[in-house]
């Protein structure tokens, strides 16, 4: 860390406040908030459309508790809003710190808690997944260490530093294990990189280095693989479930019972909505329990069959809506730091949005990986609106209007 | 998992694509080539900003212009250099959007109805409701097989580890708690469902059940219907009984039968042999079920039509005084062992149509502990040895040396051939040695029966005479003269179909053996020694003796046609009912063959067999005392290493035959002593019915209690 590049001495606008901007809402400087805050607001109330229809019938799960979710969102959301994102910058090492201690904490002793085989959740009162509000500190890490370079990431000895850095959360998290939120990490870090300016030549070695580690854990595993009772082989690397989900991927006819099952009735759900769907509340998979796991992973099911694909579009028009406002945002953006942010908060949603959708109608393997704005989830909710929260403060802390600027008077 | 990240990675290959694509495609036009800043110069630089873009920005702080305007110029931000970057982030995003929506309009506008069609399936359940099975009845219309309803109480199989409910079901149905567990646990009526914890229970008791469901989790209340037999064991082996259906009679296909997991089919007997005409059809309930199974709405029902009643051959009366005379005689206090034999089967026929008045098979079950599945503990014992297999129905599937029994057909075929004539005479020294060959075979009667005709040697089924005609048979084959064929004699008993099985409406009947030289060399083909033909295989087969084997049936079968000249097929089924008591199926009685026999030889063997009963003093009295004029034989059955079996056949009236009876008594002794009184008195009971008087009402008979004692036989030698 200590070879990094030290930027503290340049704060980008260290110079004296400037005369306050007349209109917060003036042109130009603000114009993408006004349309950022309308998607957003569509977006959550639509999603909690669904996620009432989904959970009013399940009694497993309470829709008060996702309300809570929400209305703790908006309470992080204001804070990090009116929090100037750049006094930020330069807390790489902080980050990392936070970071680790965060994805780590579910194997601390008293509040760690193990379930279904992972240490991913903790207990402070309630139970929840620090491995998901981490990713809000991720997207810090990772934009803040590849600000640093300034758009320019061309030094062979730089860029294996950065990258072997952007690596640590994607490991910690991999020793709960939880590969779904592992790959969300992975993919945030990965659009910083692009984005930050690697060059083009790293990141298709990067690129094919990936793919050969993967060949190679494949490799590995049939010679570690052990004979746990005859003819049924444990793998060490890859755990057995996670073969067979990527079984059922390539090949969803194949077994309509077992671990196909679940893609068989959220393929079901999702194809007879049809059209417009069954109506609000009239879904027959969800309702009656052969959709599993309807309000949390599979609720985008729950959307296509009472909604059908009109409502499916609606969601999807109001997801591109949001990325198309939030990369406006971040080509407003004056510094390198803000942009990244952005950036990588864009590429969670996209990563996030094609993971479970895609899960749902088999274009992806089935993992654990929540829907931004609709899954039940109160700390999923709530990491969404601190994102929110951070492109907010984008959008309104400028190098030109200086910190103290158009919020001057609020801080 | 491996596929996202590789389907990850596959996106940013796009991604570094397009932006490798973008920045060859900017580099080419040759425009301004962005500063490269190394890191010592970023030093100096803030987050993002071009050493240029700060220094402006500071300068025009400096000089207080307020410089903020929408044209900030494109340079001074960070994302102009990174354009193509944006660019590449665009297409993945239209990328990942666009292969959604193109998948989502498959799956939702161009298969939807596929789809729907498989929601509806996973909503919608038929659900069969069993019918009621179809009572079946004697001759004179008297219920043997019921119905009821019976409150049974069921539970899941997790319920055996909780220890509560386990704990509370045996409070409330006053069962150990260590049998309520363990009928829980036994997974006889299949893995899948509920288990039967009891039946009959009382109302009140099914009513606290339903009252606290709650305390009660994965226990139900069914009113199922449920077989009952109002005699007992009465006629059990004709009966059958019922279970839920085995894996492979879900998987048989069989004509308009379709075998649900829930039903009840019959495993034996009538029950069995006629299962698809008693089962009755389905009702069929559509039922709205969500995922656990649990059926939330009837969308439509029709209800289950009742199998047909059957109407039996069987009597009732005659039946029971077969059951009960064979259960006392073999088992007087219950257990076999303490009287004669340790089993023993009885049938009687009209040998003018076939039908069975009664057919009885001891040790007897009672089928009403087999409903709803055999309970462990009853099959455990019916299948020990201790039991004598109470399941076996002798008197179709027991097969037993046929004995002097044989000797009608035997001495038919003699006279057939001339080796025997009317005016024929033998001597018997009470031992012969026709062959010379130092191997002396004995009559029964040591001291020898004197002077005899074919007559007398069956009238005092005297052995020697037998012999024989035997030797004749040998003497005259391909070892001999070569005069008639090496299988003459076996051809002739053929012709009463003594090697096969009579056709009855019961399934598992066995057919007899009657010994080849062809079928001897197959038995002993590990044993070459053994194969040849001798002489001393004719004279044991003319005596029903050696490899001979019958069973009770064949030779009531065989008898009915030396009494009428024709081979009945015996049945049990009189007719089918409908639920409207109409007669839907009647049984047509079916000829097998017409008895191919000298009528002249017939009259004067049934003559010999009507001395039989005359002739002896002991015999004759049995009979005159049930009122019968009947012609027969007895039989005596060597059984090596225990004691004989004693067989009696008889058909009444001698002149006009209306029913035959067989009776064997297995290790019984000798058969004019121990069977004959059977045959007399149920040929008593079948010739009173017929006469119409009044007989004693049949009583329930008691299934056998699997005990036997060590049975120490006669050991007299053979006294028929």
């Amino acid at each position: 860390m200590a070879e990094l590049p030290q930027i503290n001495s340049v704060r980008s606008a260290p110079v004296a406040p400037r005369a306050s901007r007349p209109s917060r809402l003036g042109p130009g400087v603000e114009g993408p908030l006004i349309p950022f805050i309308v998607v957003a607001v569509l977006l959550v109330g639509y999603g909690l459309v669904v996620c009432w229809s989904a959970t009013s019938t399940n009694a497993d799960f309470s829709f008060s508790r996702q309300l809570t979710g929400v209305a703790g969102g908006l309470v992080a959301m204001a804070v990090l809003w009116r929090f100037d994102y750049r006094r930020l910058a330069n807390m790489t090492m902080v980050f990392l710190v936070i970071n680790v201690v965060l994805i780590l904490s579910p194997h601390l002793p008293v509040i760690g808690v193990n379930a279904k085989g992972a240490q991913s959740w903790i207990k402070i009162g309630m139970q929840v997944q620090p491995g998901e509000f981490a990713k809000v500190t991720v997207v810090l890490y990772a934009a803040s260490l590849v600000a640093r370079y300034g758009g320019t990431l061309d030094d062979a000895r730089e860029y294996c530093k950065v990258l072997g850095l952007l690596l640590i959360p994607f490991l910690c998290i991999m020793t709960q294990p939880d590969l779904g939120t592992g790959l969300v990490y992975l993919f945030i870090s990965a659009v910083t990189l692009v984005m930050g300016g690697a060059k083009p030549r790293y990141l298709i070695v990067t690129l094919i280095a990936g793919i050969l580690a993967i060949a190679a854990v494949f490799v590995i595993d049939e010679f570690l693989k052990y004979e746990k009772s005859p003819g049924v082989y444990e793998y060490r690397l890859l755990k057995n479930y996670q073969r067979s989900r990527l079984l059922v991927f390539l090949n969803p006819g194949g077994d309509t019972s077992g671990d196909g099952y679940n893609l068989a009735q959220a393929m079901i759900a999702i194809g007879s909505g049809g059209l417009f769907g069954k109506g609000l509340l009239n879904g027959t998979q969800a309702t009656y329990g052969y959709l599993p796991e309807a309000p949390t992973d599979f609720i985008f099911c729950v959307l296509a069959e009472e909604l059908g694909f009109v409502g499916v579009m609606a969601l999807l028009a109001l997801y591109v809506a949001l990325i198309v406002v939030a990369l406006r945002i971040a080509r407003a953006a004056d510094d390198l730091f803000g942009m990244l942010i952005v950036c990588a908060v864009v590429g969670m949603w996209l990563f996030q949005i094609l993971e479970n959708i895609g899960m749902t109608c088999g274009l992806m393997p089935i993992t654990g990986i929540p829907l931004p704005f609709v899954s039940y989830g109160s700390s999923f909710m709530m990491v969404n609106f601190a994102m929110l929260g951070l492109i907010a403060s984008v959008c309104t802390h400028h190098n030109a209007l200086g910190r103290k600027g158009a919020y001057a008077a609020t801080h | 998992m491996i596929a996202a990240i590789i389907a990850a990675i596959a996106a940013g290959l796009i991604v570094v694509a397009v932006i490798v694509a973008v920045v060859i495609v900017r580099n080419r036009r040759g425009a301004k080539a962005t500063p490269r800043k190394d890191f010592q110069q970023l030093d100096t630089v803030g987050v993002g900003s071009s050493p240029f873009e700060s220094s402006s920005e500071a300068l025009s702080a400096k000089n207080g212009e307020v410089r903020v305007t929408r044209g900030q110029t494109a340079v001074k931000k960070p994302s102009e250099a990174l354009r193509g970057r944006f660019v590449a982030l665009g297409v993945l995003a239209a990328a990942v959007f666009g292969s959604l929506s193109a998948k989502l309009w498959s799956l939702q506008v161009l298969s939807s109805s596929d789809y729907s069609r498989d929601a509806e399936k996973n909503l919608y359940s038929t659900v069969s409701t069993p019918a009621p099975r179809g009572l079946i009845c004697d001759a004179q219309g008297t219920p043997l097989v019921k119905n009821r309803a019976s409150q049974t109480v069921l539970a899941d199989a997790d319920v055996a580890d909780d220890r509560d409910v386990v704990r509370r079901l045996s409070a409330v149905l006053g069962v150990p708690a260590n049998v309520v567990r363990q009928r829980i646990q036994d997974s006889s009526g299949g893995a899948q469902s509920q288990r039967v914890v009891a039946d009959d229970v009382r109302l009140r008791d099914v009513a606290f059940i339903a009252e606290h469901s709650d305390a009660f989790p994965g226990v139900a209340v069914e009113t199922r219907t449920v077989r009952e037999y109002p005699y007992g064991a009465l006629a059990a082996h004709v009966l059958g009984y019922t279970g839920p259906p085995s894996e492979e009679e879900l998987k048989a296909k069989v004509e308009g039968r379709e075998i649900k997991a829930t039903d009840t089919v019959g495993k034996s007997g009538v029950e069995a042999y006629y299962d698809s005409v008693i089962s009755g059809d389905h009702g069929q309930r559509r039922v709205l079920a969500d995922a656990a199974g649990n059926a939330l709405e009837v969308v439509s029902e029709t209800q289950a039509v009742k199998g047909s009643d059957v109407r039996l051959t069987i009597d009732a009366r005659v039946q029971y005084v077969a059951d009960k005379t064979l259960a006392d005689l073999v088992a007087p206090d219950g257990v076999i062992g303490r009287g004669r034999g340790v089993a023993a089967a009885a049938v009687v026929m009209d040998v003018r149509d076939g039908a069975v008045l009664a057919l009885s098979s001891y040790p007897t079950f009672d089928p009403a502990n087999f409903t709803g599945g055999i309970p462990q503990e009853i099959w455990d014992l019916y299948t020990s040895e201790e039991s004598h297999a109470p399941l076996n129905n002798r008197v179709i599937s027991g097969q037993y040396p046929a004995a002097s029994t044989y000797k009608a057909f035997t001495s038919l075929a003699g006279l057939e051939y001339g080796f025997a004539s009317p005016t024929s005479g033998w001597v018997c020294e009470g031992k012969w040695d026709g062959f010379g060959s130092g191997d002396v075979q004995m009559c029964w009667n040591h001291s020898g029966h004197g002077g005899l005709d074919l007559r007398g040697g069956i009238v005092n089924s005297c052995d020697v005479v037998f012999y024989e005609i035997a030797k004749a048979f040998f003497d005259h084959g391909p070892a001999g003269t070569g005069q008639v064929s090496e299988t003459a004699l076996q051809d002739y008993l053929a012709r009463f179909n003594l090697d096969k099985a009579t056709g009855i409406d019961l399934a598992n009947e066995a057919a007899g053996t009657i010994p080849t030289p062809a079928w001897k060399a197959e038995r002993w083909r590990n044993l070459p020694s053994e194969i040849p033909w001798r002489g001393g295989d004719f004279t044991n087969m003319i005596i029903g003796q050696g490899y001979v084997l019958v069973t009770p049936l064949e030779i009531a079968v065989a008898y009915g046609g030396v009494a009428t000249g024709r081979i009945m097929r015996p049945h049990l089924l009189k007719e089918v009912r409908n639920a409207a008591d109409e007669v839907v199926v009647s049984y047509e009685p079916e000829v097998v063959c017409e008895v191919d026999a000298n009528a002249s030889h017939l009259a004067y063997v049934r003559d010999a067999l009507r001395g039989v009963i005359t002739e002896n003093n002991k015999v004759a009295t049995m009979f005159a005392e049930a009122g019968v004029q009947a012609a027969g034989k007895s039989g005596t059955g060597e059984n090596s290493g225990a004691a004989d079996h004693a067989w009696f056949v008889a058909y009444a009236p001698y002149d006009d035959p209306k029913y035959v009876v067989t009776v064997i008594i297995d290790q019984g002794g000798g058969g004019s002593e121990v069977a004959a009184p059977v045959a007399a008195k149920l040929l008593g009971a079948a010739m009173a019915a017929d006469a119409g008087a009044e007989l004693e009402a049949p009583q329930r008979v008691a299934g056998s209690t699997g005990k036997s004692v060590e049975y120490h036989g006669t050991s007299a030698g053979r006294t028929d």
